[in-house]
């Protein structure tokens, strides 16, 4: 089965170029179909939460609803904000579970975040996992117990850096996505 | 085998907590409910089992902590977590106090909370694992009947045919023939070897305790019922019932005892809740049930219910052939439970043993084997040490009354020789005489070899 399926990339705030274009470009590959970056932005203030310092994760969802995605394509919206959910202390990203929304920070997922080096390699990897994992959601998959499938869950970045950037078969299959290449460890427990 | 994936209720009156909550632990795979109120949680739960409960502690009506005692009150497995925005240090003890299983404050860290839960949910799994394991272990003990006798081989090939099925079991036999231990075989070898097997002696309960025992009751159903439980019934779902002493059973309980065989639901005492169970039945009795359903003291729909295959375990004085093993065995187990370095029976005790009629059967020479081997200071067990047994009289066939050693003679040699399928040579061996002398003694007592 293949998918017919669409990935929309819409920066949120302000996101460097570069960043979405290596997005675009690795998305395009791992999931081969069109997956191209949207020519408006969105505005992050309305979703501030001064007392927080964070923004608001459903409202951006939300927002990314408007103007509604055509049938058939997935908008995930790329931030270098810290978000959060009104019970969490933070979140790496959010979805509608088989809805066409989803978003991804790249804020917690940086380095030097937990007190390491900046690194622009591992935080493009960490970033590409995200945004497949939320996708995937968008697309209803749940949480996956293969650990290194991109629909494990994570917690801590540590947990982001020990998955693949590739769905197991069961998730791409589920999906309609290639399988991956290596075809190792492809079974789901 | 692949596991169910857990249930979790959530309970907060704020809409935005419940969503999220409800939202993050789907992704997560769970099975999750919401409620708003501590009212709507109770009457959920009363729909639908949960694993774990993740309530606010501030709610209006009934609060977090009142939830928590109603749902242990009911059912003390759940793992209750507690939530709350106020993180109140004394609110938090109380709720540990009172059985919460954790406690954390809004907003979460996600991997704090989705740890506490993960780990909660692995409490329940190795609590029911180990449950399930208990019960596997006291089912698989080995070498659980002992009889080379054809009629225990019968008895096995019986048991053999009848385990694959789903079919309901009577055993019949004199009490100590092992007629649980015939039931424990058939659950082993059954389908259902994984799930429960439970036992109930209908006999040894009164009729109001029993049908509380069988079938459970709700909180409050009669004096004494401080909290809900649980029937034997219920306890079998996906496993094995045996009622023991079928033919004790009171009428009023035999009632609803073949209505829940019928429809394979109960209600609990008190209650109103049907619940839907899978088990399969075995029954024993010693008792002569067309007797007792001629006389109107047993039902008989309930007879001809359980009475769909029926097993007889012949008592020991008809299977001579087994004592000596299943003695043997039984001073193997004693010995080694007890520390001691017997080593078997002498001749003399061999013959006593084989001589006596056991009226109380398997469980009769057990008794009477560890009783010896708590009085036994040598190697072997000798007559002296089976005292129950020098006190018996042997009525090994012919006159009881013919107490003359010609007579006692004869039978015992005609015993032996039936012991060893009329084998000359065994028995002579057996008896510590020539075979000579053992064919003087066969024409003297007109002992002859059976033909066919």
């Amino acid at each position: 089965m293949s998918q017919s399926w669409q990935v929309e990339l819409v920066a949120i705030g302000s996101v460097v170029p570069s960043t979405l274009a290596h997005l675009r470009e690795d998305l395009a590959g791992i999931l081969a179909c069109p997956v191209w970056i949207a020519t408006f932005h969105v505005d992050p203030k309305p979703f501030f939460d001064p007392r927080r310092r964070q923004y608001g994760a459903h409202s951006i969802l939300e927002r990314l609803l408007q103007p509604p995605p055509e049938e058939n394509v997935h908008r995930i919206g790329i931030t270098e904000l810290d978000l959060f959910l009104p019970v969490f202390t933070h979140v790496f990203g959010a979805a509608q579970l088989g809805g066409p929304v989803g978003v991804a920070s790249q804020y917690r997922l940086r380095p030097e975040f937990e007190g390491d080096f900046p690194d622009q390699i591992r935080l493009k990897q960490r970033l590409l996992k995200e945004v497949l994992h939320e996708l995937g959601h968008t697309l209803a998959l749940v949480h996956c117990k293969v650990p290194w499938c991109a629909m494990g869950a994570s917690r801590l970045p540590e947990h982001v850096d020990l998955k693949d950037s590739s769905f197991c078969n069961p998730c791409a299959d589920r999906i309609g996505v290639p399988r991956n290449e290596l075809g190792l460890f492809t079974e789901n427990p | 085998m692949k596991q169910r994936m857990p249930c979790l209720l959530i309970v907060d009156d704020e809409l935005h907590v419940r969503e999220s909550l409800g939202h993050w632990f789907t992704e997560d795979g769970y099975e999750v409910a919401t409620a708003s109120s501590g009212k709507e949680a109770l009457a959920v739960l009363g729909r639908q089992h949960f694993d774990v409960v993740i309530t606010d502690i501030k709610m209006p009506g009934m609060d977090g902590i009142e939830l928590q005692r109603h749902i242990h009150e009911t059912d003390p497995d759940v793992a209750v977590l507690v939530i709350t925005a106020y993180a109140s240090v004394s609110t938090a003890v109380q709720a540990l106090k009172d059985g919460a299983y954790d406690y954390l404050v809004k907003p979460f860290d996600p991997e704090e909370l989705s740890r506490v839960v993960e780990k909660a949910c692995e409490k329940i799994r190795l609590a029911e694992e180990n449950v399930a394991l208990k019960q596997q272990i006291a089912s698989a003990a080995p070498k659980l009947i002992i009889g080379a006798s054809r009629e225990m081989q019968r008895v096995m090939e019986l048991v053999e045919s009848v385990a694959a099925t789903d079919a309901t079991v009577l055993v019949r036999g004199e009490s100590g023939t092992g007629k649980e231990l015939v039931a424990r075989l058939i659950h082993m070898q059954s389908p259902r070897a994984f799930g429960p097997l439970v036992a109930v002696n209908c006999g040894a309960l009164p009729e109001g305790i029993l049908e509380s025992e069988l079938f459970g009751h709700e909180k409050g159903s009669f004096t004494g019922a401080a909290g809900q439980r649980k029937g034997k019934l219920e306890l079998a779902d996906g496993g094995t019932l045996f009622l023991d002493e079928i033919g004790e059973i009171p009428a009023k309980v035999q009632v609803e005892l073949l209505r829940a065989l019928e429809d394979h639901k109960i209600t609990r005492v008190g209650g109103t809740q049907e619940i839907k169970i899978d088990f399969r039945v075995i029954c024993a009795t010693n008792r002569d049930l067309e007797e007792a359903v001629r006389q109107g003291t047993f039902r008989e729909d309930l007879y001809y219910r359980i009475n769909v295959f029926e097993i007889d375990i012949p008592p020991l004085r008809d299977r001579p052939e087994d004592i000596l093993p299943i003695a043997e065995h039984f001073l193997e187990k004693f010995s080694s439970a007890m520390g001691r370095r017997v080593t078997g029976l002498s001749p003399s005790a061999r013959m006593m043993v084989l001589k006596y009629q056991w009226p109380g059967n398997v469980r009769e020479l057990a008794n009477a084997i560890e009783r010896a081997l708590v009085v036994c200071r040598g190697k072997e067990i000798e007559p002296q040490h089976l005292p129950i047994l020098s006190r018996s009289t042997s009525q090994d066939g012919g006159d009881p009354d013919d107490l003359s050693m010609q007579a006692i003679e004869k039978k015992h040699i005609l015993r032996v020789l039936k012991l060893n399928e009329f084998n000359v040579t065994h028995t002579a061996k057996a008896l510590e005489i020539d075979r000579v002398t053992l064919y003087n003694k066969m024409r003297k007592y007109g002992i002859e070899r059976p033909t066919g």
